[in-house]
């Protein structure tokens, strides 16, 4: 996004970097320092997010509801910023220093074990007249083995009949 | 926080509310449509992870785990767009702007066949496509 800082000189602005700005564009202007302090709070609230997120691995509703919460209070925020009655509380500034690995998203198990699976599947044989042969003489085994459990048990009927 | 519009003219920025601010103050200046679109865009995912979280079923646990990353999903953004504030780069929320088309039909004829002598009258763009 396109910003520059600026100082107040005369009833105007003075600006540091004008050539980001176009003739025709309309700007905001608010007080940086004020406005450095409620950037600071707003990112202190989403790091609080991601540290509910990396408490534990198994999400309960409890957290869910912390994480509703958490939102509440970033939907005040951001109310706040156009509020021109209320004053900032300049004695606290939040920097975050929070580590950029635990705002990475961590691989889902099932996604692992899918992975595994895939490499399980072995890779489809080209298939030759020789390979055609032998599944066909595979059919023909297994028939044939049907077939002569099917006549056993045939045979065992009949002698059964005749007794 | 207190907050006021104005017109780049040159060097200078000129304000709406010039009361607002005393002689010597150090200001930061954005484009208002850029900081429309990150504020919205902060809105939306707060909306988004909101309507989540309400259409959840309490009874159902088992459920969170597939909800939780979309939520995640959310967050990432929100935290993206507070990032780029601070940054001269472009946001990843434009693609979430409405573009408005850009190609205007004019009234004039655009073209006389020669042959046949009639114009083709009011050719917009919009009845080309």
């Amino acid at each position: 996004m396109r910003y520059s800082y600026g100082i107040m000189d005369q009833g105007k602005i003075l600006l540091y970097h004008p050539q980001l700005f176009l003739k025709e564009d309309d700007i905001l202007i608010l007080p940086s320092e004020e406005f450095q302090q409620w950037h600071g709070d707003l990112k202190e609230l989403i790091d609080g997010l991601y540290q509910i997120n990396s408490q534990s691995m198994n999400k309960t509703v409890e957290e869910l509801n912390l994480v509703a919460g958490v939102l509440g209070s970033i939907v005040e925020e951001l109310e706040q910023l156009f509020n021109t009655v209320k004053v900032s509380n300049s004695h606290y500034q939040y920097i975050s220093t929070m580590d950029e690995d635990i705002k990475k998203r961590r691989e889902n198990f099932y996604s692992n074990d899918m992975k595994r699976c895939d490499l399980r599947i072995p890779v489809k044989p080209e298939i030759t007249p020789a390979l055609k042969n032998l599944n066909m003489m595979e059919l023909l085994e297994y028939a044939n083995q049907k077939l002569s459990i099917h006549r056993k048990d045939f045979g065992k009927f009949q002698r059964k009949k005749k007794e | 926080m207190r907050v006021s519009e104005g017109v780049p003219r040159g060097r200078f920025a000129e304000l709406y509310h010039p009361e607002m601010f005393s002689e010597g103050e150090e200001v930061i200046v954005f484009t208002r449509d850029e900081f429309n679109r990150t504020y919205s865009s902060l809105g939306e995912q707060i909306a988004h992870i909101n309507r989540t979280y309400l259409r959840l079923d309490r009874d159902e646990d088992w459920k969170l785990i597939g909800y939780w990353p979309r939520i995640l999903e959310r967050v990432h953004i929100l935290d993206l767009n507070m990032d780029q504030i601070y940054k001269n780069q472009p946001l990843q929320c434009y693609l979430d702007a409405y573009l408005y088309p850009t190609i205007h039909g004019s009234d004039e004829p655009a073209a006389v066949s020669e042959k046949e002598g009639i114009s083709i009258s009011k050719v917009s763009g919009f009845d080309l496509l």
